[in-house]
């Protein structure tokens, strides 16, 4: 069967697109932790400086140990963090300043890392 | 219309796409985007269901849909909308390669060389699934070239990498997608069964051999009933430069 010439850029735009369709499908954490304690609040930041795993796994290293914060799922290309948190000993701004704390260098000057962007 | 004013119009648009988000807009990472990444993330992914490094969903989505791609059109991903295959590809009409007795690899050497490409995917999916990073970013044009040598990119050896490809590339046409590109490899088996192909009618074929000269991938339709070959992007440069109407169609056959 012949094929007209225009089918190849139509196909290739409709993969394209059915590609980025698809990605919800795939949804899946850059990583997770688990605090214990139980989380019936969930709240979901958009976070500048997630970039990838190794950011992801040191922003969760800011929240070990905190009361309050059940656990955390950290999506680094969408730069994006969900909290599951007990409302009674944590809120919504002490979960925003713990991220956006400035971090201590070895040379004594402080830099902020993360920054919530969006709080949903 | 020739099918290269088309082809170059989407290829740009996709290379403008990607420039956009490489410069910060957009919400994504231009690296979100390169369907290589999926295969990359499938061992972490299948190991503690995590995404490795920088990457996400949107690199395994794009990967499957780039096979699905492969499955029907071959490998109409790189002559249709892949930046780096563009970039290559302009580079090679800069340095006159696609010029009728232009100098090209004979096919035993490409044949060979080719192979290179194997030994690139082993390389960068070993590393990638043995370190959990992708390390192997300042190798990676695709990376070097739209981050502008950002993090990850290492030194004067990225320097030397991006130098011997973009020689390569005015020395050979596709230098990086003949011998060095892991998606490609990655693509061979799916290409070899893709059904939407280029037919020769024998009849009509006077055997001039302007197709295989036009070809970018050294591929050579005037000695085949249909292109099965791996390497084939469906960029049809072939048929348009058939001087026999008719000679070379683009079909959907077995």
């Amino acid at each position: 069967m012949n094929v007209p010439r225009f089918f190849l850029p139509v196909l290739v735009i409709a993969a394209l697109f059915g590609g980025y369709a698809l990605r919800t499908s795939f949804t899946q954490p850059t990583a997770q932790a688990s605090f214990g304690g139980e989380g019936s609040e969930t709240l979901v930041c958009t976070v500048e400086g997630l970039k990838c795993k190794g950011t992801a796994g040191f922003f969760m290293k800011l929240y070990e140990g905190r009361p309050g914060i059940a656990s955390i799922e950290t999506f680094a290309t969408e730069h994006r963090a969900v909290f599951t948190y007990d409302p009674s000993l944590v809120t919504p701004s002490d979960i925003r300043a713990i991220m956006e704390a400035p971090i201590p260098l070895r040379d004594g000057r402080e830099v902020q890392v993360f920054r919530c962007a969006e709080m949903d | 219309m020739k099918t290269r004013v088309l082809r170059y119009a989407l290829l740009g648009a996709v290379l403008v796409s990607v420039i956009y988000l490489a410069l910060g807009f957009g919400s994504r990472s231009f690296e979100a985007y390169c369907p290589f990444g999926g295969m990359e993330a499938l061992w972490g992914l299948f190991q503690t269901r995590e995404f490795t490094c920088a990457l996400g969903p949107l690199n395994l989505s794009m990967f499957l849909a780039v096979l699905g791609l492969a499955f029907v059109a071959k490998k109409a991903f790189c002559g249709w909308a892949c930046p780096i295959g563009f970039l290559s590809e302009l580079a090679a009409r800069l340095g006159g390669l696609f010029r009728k007795g232009a100098r090209r690899p004979g096919p035993r050497l490409n044949e060979r060389l080719k192979l290179l490409r194997y030994a690139a995917l082993v390389v960068s999916l070993y590393f990638t699934y043995r370190l959990g990073e992708l390390v192997l970013r300042g190798f990676d044009p695709f990376y070097i070239i739209f981050s502008g040598f950002g993090h990850g990119t290492l030194g004067w050896i990225t320097y030397a990498t991006l130098g011997v490809l973009v020689l390569g590339s005015l020395a050979v046409p596709m230098f990086f997608c003949r011998y060095l590109c892991p998606l490609g490899a990655t693509l061979d088996p799916f290409s070899r069964l893709g059904f939407v192909k280029i037919v020769r009618n024998r009849e009509l074929c006077t055997a001039c051999g302007d197709c295989g000269a036009a070809c970018p991938h050294d591929i050579r339709p005037q000695e085949m009933d249909a292109v099965r070959s791996r390497d084939c992007t469906n960029c049809l440069e072939c048929v348009d430069a058939c001087p026999e109407k008719g000679s070379l169609t683009l079909r959907a056959t077995l």
